[in-house]
């Protein structure tokens, strides 16, 4: 089927070699790469971990609350004066109770062991990361990427049917956010109760991160209950009543919910996305011939790099026109008399294809080949 | 990575939890046990003389609750769980990066536009019904004309994989002129892979039938493909013991959807690979080094928000490769139009404001600064790369 070739399928199998004889030269390159890539995946363990200790300890809590509360039914009834029969009735309840707390801990232990589960297999999803079968585990990554950013910005049925689609639902925190909608959708209908007694929950890490979450709900709280309410025309308090100070309440609890759990305060994606625009971002990106393959030819992409800083070069990098290779000792760059750079895998070919002349693409000046020149690039 | 040191931190945690759990567990039925033990023995009393009454066993029953000590056995085992639960995460703080947000910039984003370009994505990749469910739910206008683009896209394409070409070629044969105009002979192909599949479903006659209609047209260019595929009729039935089995090799589909894609992307006016793939995959490769950047930098934070340029190179693949930038040697300065690429006699590239330099301001002949050889600023001329 080669005997087929034009410009247009040489061009792939021309890629193809070049990628391969890279995964043959730079292994261990890849490698490095890889294993600083997983150093970035900290959120990814920390968050079921947090979810699977904070299970331990509100299960805990409820054995110890529990027993002591039966002891100390034990030693009330010890110290009064009760009637035979009352002392059975007694005694029967709190049996019943134990009974009940049996329960309580089995049901608790299961959700325990699903989440210690849910460690593993994240565990064991970084494990599976190799050099090998890399694009997959690239396209999760990224679609644990967007399922993250969807759960950011509280659109949780499409996070949830993302998820679904591709089958990950272990290597995403929807369960964990799904605490949180309950807090932000009653923050939205001013409401501060889920937010009071989620802050009731977590008092101790709040109060250890020195939060004033609470105090910034109470003062809330406190104003919705003046009541001169909206009415006022006072600059400074009318401020207090406006919707924007419950939007405000609900980025002050994503962050300290985020804080808790051990996630980045920004979306995974943001944060992704600014290091790859920044690292991608050259002046030419802005010229009208942008390669439609640059991501930032599009406007949107331009539009969210547009505050970032350009990338650096120590050293040239030159992609030929024709070919979109990298020009380097292996595929030389070759200069025409017009001064336009090629490189010689291009040129040869259309040398070979048309007795030995060359046509400029860009000026549509005809050469012969005999006439390019090698260019060093240091 | 030391992902094995990570799993054993984290079997510790959970054999603790797992032993707090039955410690629980057994101090739960041990006072279950005796408070039953109390309730069988009281309610053995049968006549109220007796020596023992409900009293003396309920107080009974307290001083042995006490021996248990519930609460000092539960703590015992918590503690230890405590401990480990603690330890993890410092186990992940050291072989992670635990903040990878520290070379983030404070620049918002526009959560409008990044909507609309995961929207874009999710259509490309074909997750229709996913798309839509983020316009609807992020409240975005739909993009309507790029959706029915990939819908069209992916129509062709999933016809492809259940060996239907059809659509394909209809597609082909409507763009038939862009297509010529690029140089692709993609119709061919697509009528060559039809044509073998007719050959091995249906037989010779409607082979050549198909060939006489759809081939023919083609055979003043590509005489010798078609003279090949003639050839294959003299094997009807039996392809796979001809001269020709590689014409029935299923990586010709794969290879003919890929070409297919590539087409209908650039008609489309897009990208073939994802832009947000492309640029998240840069962001994974660029992230670390920014983080050292940061990291050296973190006295500086000021700076690290208002610069123009990253100080240092961030190193990314070949594929992310996307314009030539040229770097003077000398210099270090970056080739634009003010200061170009320039080619010295011998070969070697400067830009312009080096090679002033070297020549007093464009007064005397020169030595190249990496070969001996001599050079005057009017030998020099200017790249285009």
């Amino acid at each position: 089927m080669e005997t087929l070739s034009n410009g247009t399928t040489a061009s792939p199998t021309a890629t193809a070699t070049v990628v391969s004889s890279a995964t043959v030269t730079a292994p261990s390159s890849k490698l490095t790469q890889l294993a600083e890539s997983l150093k970035l995946e900290h959120q990814f363990l920390r968050v079921p971990f947090e979810h699977y200790k904070k299970t331990i300890r509100a299960n805990h809590r409820i054995v110890e609350k529990e027993m002591s509360a039966v002891i100390s039914s034990v030693a009330e009834a010890a110290d009064g004066d009760l009637s035979r029969e009352d002392a059975v009735q007694h005694l029967n309840s709190l049996v019943s109770r134990l009974q009940g707390l049996k329960r309580k801990l089995e049901e608790g232990s299961r959700t325990e062991h699903l989440q210690a589960q849910r460690c593993r297999a994240r565990l064991d999803h970084l494990e599976s990361a190799d050099t090998e079968s890399l694009s997959e585990w690239n396209n999760t990554r990224l679609t644990r990427i967007l399922v993250d950013y969807m759960l950011r910005l509280s659109y949780y049925d499409t996070a949830i049917k993302l998820a679904e689609s591709c089958n990950i639902q272990d290597l995403v925190d929807v369960d964990v956010f799904h605490e949180a909608k309950k807090v932000i959708d009653a923050l939205q209908n001013k409401e501060v109760a889920p937010a009071l007694v989620w802050c009731a929950d977590n008092k101790s890490r709040l109060k250890k991160s020195k939060s004033k979450f609470e105090f910034q709900l109470r003062l809330q709280e406190f104003i919705e209950l003046l009541a001169f309410k909206s009415s006022t025309e006072c600059a400074t308090y009318k401020v207090l009543f406006e919707t924007k100070q419950w939007d405000y309440l609900v980025d002050q609890f994503k962050q300290e919910f985020c804080r808790l759990y051990g996630m980045t305060l920004e979306p995974l994606l943001n944060i992704y996305l600014q290091a790859g625009l920044s690292a991608l971002k050259t002046p030419f990106c802005y010229e009208d011939d942008c390669t439609k393959e640059d991501p930032l030819s599009q406007e949107s992409f331009r539009n969210l790099a547009l505050q970032l800083p350009f990338s650096k070069q120590h050293h040239s990098k030159l992609v030929c026109y024709i070919t979109k290779e990298l020009m380097d000792t292996e595929n030389p760059p070759l200069v025409l008399p017009n001064g336009y750079v090629y490189s010689t895998k291009a040129l040869e070919e259309m040398a070979a294809k048309n007795n030995g002349k060359i046509t400029c693409p860009r000026t549509g000046s005809v050469y012969n080949y005999s006439a390019v020149v090698k260019a060093y690039i240091s | 990575m030391e992902l094995n040191t990570i799993k054993d931190a984290f079997d510790r945690v959970a054999k603790k939890q797992k032993l707090s759990t039955s410690k629980s567990q057994e101090v739960i039925d041990q006072v279950g046990h005796e408070i039953e033990q109390a309730l069988a023995n009281i309610q053995s009393i049968h006549d109220s003389a007796s020596p023992v009454d409900q009293k003396s066993i309920l107080a009974e029953l307290k001083t042995k609750l006490n021996m248990v000590g519930p609460h000092n056995q539960l703590e015992g085992s918590q503690k230890e769980l405590s401990i480990n639960l603690s330890k993890f995460p410092k186990v992940l703080d050291k072989f992670f990066n635990p903040d990878i947000s520290k070379a983030y910039r404070n620049v918002d984003f526009d959560p409008h536009i990044v909507n609309q370009i995961i929207a874009s994505h999710f259509y490309r990749e074909g997750l229709f019904d996913i798309a839509d469910c983020l316009i609807n739910e992020a409240g975005e206008p739909e993009l309507i004309s790029l959706k029915s683009h990939f819908v069209e896209m992916h129509r062709i394409l999933e016809a492809m994989r259940t060996r239907n070409l059809e659509p394909a070629l209809n597609w082909a044969s409507t763009n038939r002129e862009q297509l010529k105009q690029i140089g692709s002979n993609l119709e061919l192909k697509l009528h060559r892979l039809q044509f073998v599949e007719i050959l091995q479903k249906r037989g010779r006659a409607d082979a050549l039938n198909y060939a006489r209609t759809y081939l023919a047209p083609f055979a003043s260019l590509h005489m010798d493909e078609i003279q090949k595929l003639m050839g294959c009729l003299l094997w009807a039935g039996k392809l796979d013991r001809s001269p020709y089995t590689e014409l029935m090799a299923p990586s010709h589909w794969e290879k003919l959807a890929e070409e297919l894609t590539r087409h209908l992307c650039t008609f489309l006016g897009q990208s073939y690979e994802s832009p947000l793939s492309v640029a998240v995959a840069a962001g994974v490769e660029g992230l670390p080094t920014l983080l050292k950047l940061a990291n050296v930098m973190a006295a500086k934070k000021q700076e690290w928000q208002a610069m123009k340029q990253l100080p240092v190179p961030v190193d990314l693949g070949k594929e992310f490769q996307f314009h030539s930038i040229f770097v003077c040697p000398v210099s270090r300065d970056q080739g634009s139009e003010e200061n170009p690429p320039m080619l010295l006699p011998c070969g070697h590239v400067l830009c312009k404001q080096s090679i002033t330099k070297l020549s007093k301001n464009n007064t005397r002949a020169f030595k190249c600064p990496y070969c001996p050889l001599d050079a005057s600023v009017s030998q020099c001329r200017q790249l285009y790369f």
